[in-house]
Order: C-alpha cells, then structure tokens, then sequence
C-alpha cells in the first residue's frame, strides 16, 4: 500500500483467526492502523492511496471491483480511538444503522437496540436514559455506545484502533472484557500501543515495523518466547 | 522506562553473582573445614549463612519489585523467573553447606577416613559444577549449562561408588560404623549439592533458550554443540 511514493505497507500477509482476538502492535507510523483500514476499505476515502494484493473475507477479494462497499463496512465495523457518537439521543445512535438498512418498525428498533446494548454491556446504564443524547455519557459509556452502535447491523468483524487509549482503567477493564465476550462470535482485530493489554486481550499479535510484519505468532508466544530480537526489544519497551 | 528496566534487571544479576560467589566461598569453606578437622572455620560457614539468608529476602523483594512496576516479558520475565529459581537453589547450597560444616566436628578424628573413601574426588567434581553453574548464569552461556548437566550423571556415580565403599568399610570394620554413618549422610548432602547446580544449568537454559528442560529425558535437550 503507497501513500503517494511512500510505500506505507510492504509484503504484508497473514490469515487472521475467525472468533479470535488479533492484536497489531509496532511504534507508531510502523502502519498498524493503516493495515487495519484496509480491511474495511478506508484507505480508500483517502487521495492518493495505491493498494496491491487482495484482502479476502470468507474467501471474496473486498477489492475485487464492483464490491459494494456500503454492505462491507456494515459486515466489518469499526471503532475508533475517541468514542464518536452521533450527537442524537443513544437510542437513535444505536438504531441509525439498521434504520438506513430499512428497519422502520418501532418494536424492531427497540427489540435490537437493547440487544445491541446488552452485548455490549452497557444496557443497565442507558436503559432507564435511552432518550438522552449519547454525547453526555462518560467517555467509557460512550465508547460502549459506539460498540453497540456497531454490533447494531450485525457485523462479522470488528476493527478497534485503540479503543480504550482515552479510558481510565476501569472503563478500559470493561472494554476488554467486553471484547471477551464478543469473540465468541465476532472476529476481532484491535490496534494497541498499550504491550499489556495486547497481552491480556488477544490470542494471535503482530508485530509491525516499517510497514512490515516483523513476527505474527501467538500471544502467548510472542510475550515469553519472540522469535526475533526487534519484537524483543520492542515489547520490552526499548524502543517505541 | 527500559533505562529503569535494564538498571533494575542488572541490579538483580548482580546480586544472583554476588549471592553465587559466597555461596561458592561457603561450600569451599565447609569441605576445608572438614578435611583440615578445622572447627572455627566451620563455625564461621555457619554464621556466614546469615548473609547467604539476607541475599534470598533481598532477590525475592527485588523481583516482586520489578514484576509490580514494570510488568516484564519475553527475556526480561525468564529472567527475572530464573532469578527466583536460581536464589531459591543458592540458598538451599548455603544450608547444605552450614549441614557439611556440621559434620566436620564429629568427623574431626577420622580425617584418614574420609582420605581413604576418596570423598576428595567428589567435592573437587562438586566445586568444579557448582562454578560453572554459576559461571553459565554470568556468562549467559547455554552451552556451559548442558555442560553441567551432563556433569551431575559423573557425580551421580561417584557418589554410588563411595556409598558402597563406606558400606563395605562398616561391614569390615564395626569400629568405624558411627563415623561411616556420619559418611553417609555427609555424602548425601554432597550429591545434593550438584542437583542445585543442575537446576541451575536448567535455569539459565530456560533463561537463553527459552526451553523448559527440567524432568526430560530427553538427552537431544543437552547433546552440546560441535
């Protein structure tokens, strides 16, 4: 992948675990987040972007042309480092997905948004202030509003670009465990800068470093045996 | 960060190699006590495992130290495991060596005894592997520690060889039965001495390696480079 010239992600392959957590790990501008907006083709919104190779999903090429990009996003979500909610009551951020998808009818709406919030553990503290805007939660609920909002149209995969970089640790406790319990039927695949919540959420990591992958292997692995001496140095915190 | 890690991590080696160095002065101490008939020295090994006892708080404290503020991984954290393993078998190398100075009094009379079992041949072996146990933690050499581990099946055999030798001089000699039992226990207490050391070797495997070889019997684990 080139930004312009720069080649920003070089020789990148690996088979990302349905059901599993995939944490990406590297200093920053080693290419994580922009290997992890490929996979839902938001490189694309940005000018000058070349991509070589395929990213495939159940076996589909989501850059063969005439991919419909629209049902992609909606079947790989995103969350974003700051919660981002829709300056609307949490029941209508929650409802905006499945309601653009056609979903009209009110019992409907309401059955999915309280599924949709109990999954993402936030539905005993929004359930009695659905009408209330999202933007006056705390930042941990509204990054739970924002999963939520996401787990609304049912998607396969989940991208986390450090989710809880902005949480103190009890909202980024909630958020872990959250991720828990949605592996076990969701992929997911989280961007971290923080080495032990890599260690503590995902079952496989990758190592980034200069827009390559350095060592791909399993958590466990990688935090007491690395194979290579820079993931190494890098999860023990002498560089980065 | 990593300054206050690697700063930290040193720090911990450097007790292990000061703990390890007196733990080896103790040892030598106890088989000159014991083949010289020298109580005083003896004594002096059994007062010394004090300072042998304040190196183990101190390790342990310090890696609890380091594991609740920095949160190691990969090499760091074998490190800091195998420090723990390391000072866990020193300190028990310095009990056995206050249990050795022990035996040197009733032992004081019998010093053509102990020359005429060979136990010298044995405590030289020892002292040989419980350096180079040490030597491979400094020197982070995997190399040395299979070494040493082969070295504990020598030891091993010595040591059969002279429980027999003290058998069949109690047989033949009813005299000596009290000296000879007093033998007995000596040279298990010695034996144990190289199983410390094998742990050792173990653990700085594990430490370099990153392989946990203790209990195989696997002898591809130990086969030493050409």
């Amino acid at each position: 992948m080139y930004y312009g010239s720069n080649h920003a992600l070089k020789n990148i392959s690996l088979d990302i675990d349905a059901d599993r957590i995939t944490a990406l790990i590297g200093p920053s501008g080693c290419g994580k987040s922009t290997f992890l907006r490929t996979l839902n083709r938001l490189n694309d919104t940005i000018d000058n972007v070349t991509i070589e190779g395929n990213v495939e999903i159940d076996g589909v090429n989501i850059y063969e042309k005439g991919t419909d990009v629209v049902s992609l996003r909606k079947k790989v979500g995103m969350i974003f480092q700051k919660s981002n909610p829709f300056p609307k009551s949490i029941f209508e951020n929650i409802a905006y997905g499945p309601k653009i998808n056609g979903m009209n009818k009110k019992k409907d709406l309401e059955e999915l948004v309280e599924i949709s919030c109990r999954r993402a553990a936030i539905w005993d503290e929004v359930k009695d202030r659905l009408n209330e805007s999202a933007t006056g939660l705390s930042g941990g609920q509204q990054q739970r509003v924002c999963i939520a909002r996401a787990l609304a149209v049912d998607p396969e995969i989940l991208l986390m670009d450090e989710p809880a970089s902005a949480l103190d640790p009890i909202a980024t406790a909630k958020i872990e465990e959250l991720m828990f319990e949605l592996k076990n039927n969701l992929t997911i695949v989280i961007v971290t800068h923080n080495m032990q919540q890599a260690a503590r959420v995902s079952d496989k990591c990758a190592f980034f470093f200069n827009g390559e992958i350095v060592e791909y292997s399993n958590t466990s692995k990688m935090f007491t045996r690395p194979e290579n001496e820079k993931t190494q140095n890098y999860i023990s915190g002498r560089f980065g | 960060m990593y300054h206050y890690l690697e700063e930290e991590l040193e720090q911990l080696k450097m007790k292990i190699i000061k703990m390890g160095s007196l733990v080896e002065e103790q040892i030598a101490n106890s088989f000159k006590a014991l083949f010289e008939g020298n109580n005083e020295l003896a004594l002096t090994v059994m007062r010394r495992d004090d300072e042998v006892d304040k190196y183990d708080i101190k390790i342990d404290k310090h890696c609890q130290r380091i594991f609740a503020l920095t949160q190691p991984v990969a090499f760091d954290l074998r490190l800091i495991m195998s420090a723990l393993m390391i000072n866990n078998d020193l300190e028990r190398m310095g009990d056995i060596a206050v249990n050795i100075s022990e035996q040197a009094e009733p032992l004081n009379d019998y010093t053509d005894l102990l020359r005429k079992m060979r136990l010298e041949d044995m405590t030289v072996k020892i002292k040989k592997i419980v350096k180079s146990s040490i030597d491979c933690f400094v020197n982070s050499d995997s190399e040395l520690a299979k070494s040493v581990i082969l070295m504990d099946d020598e030891i091993d055999k010595l040591d059969r060889e002279l429980f027999y030798r003290i058998t069949d001089e109690m047989k033949s000699n009813p005299d000596l039965i009290v000296p000879c039992a007093h033998l007995l226990a000596l040279t298990s207490n010695i034996e144990r001495l190289a199983d410390h050391a094998t742990n050792i070797a173990e653990d700085v495997i594990f430490l370099i390696d990153a392989k946990i070889i203790k209990h195989s019997k696997d002898p591809n684990n130990l086969k030493l480079k050409e």
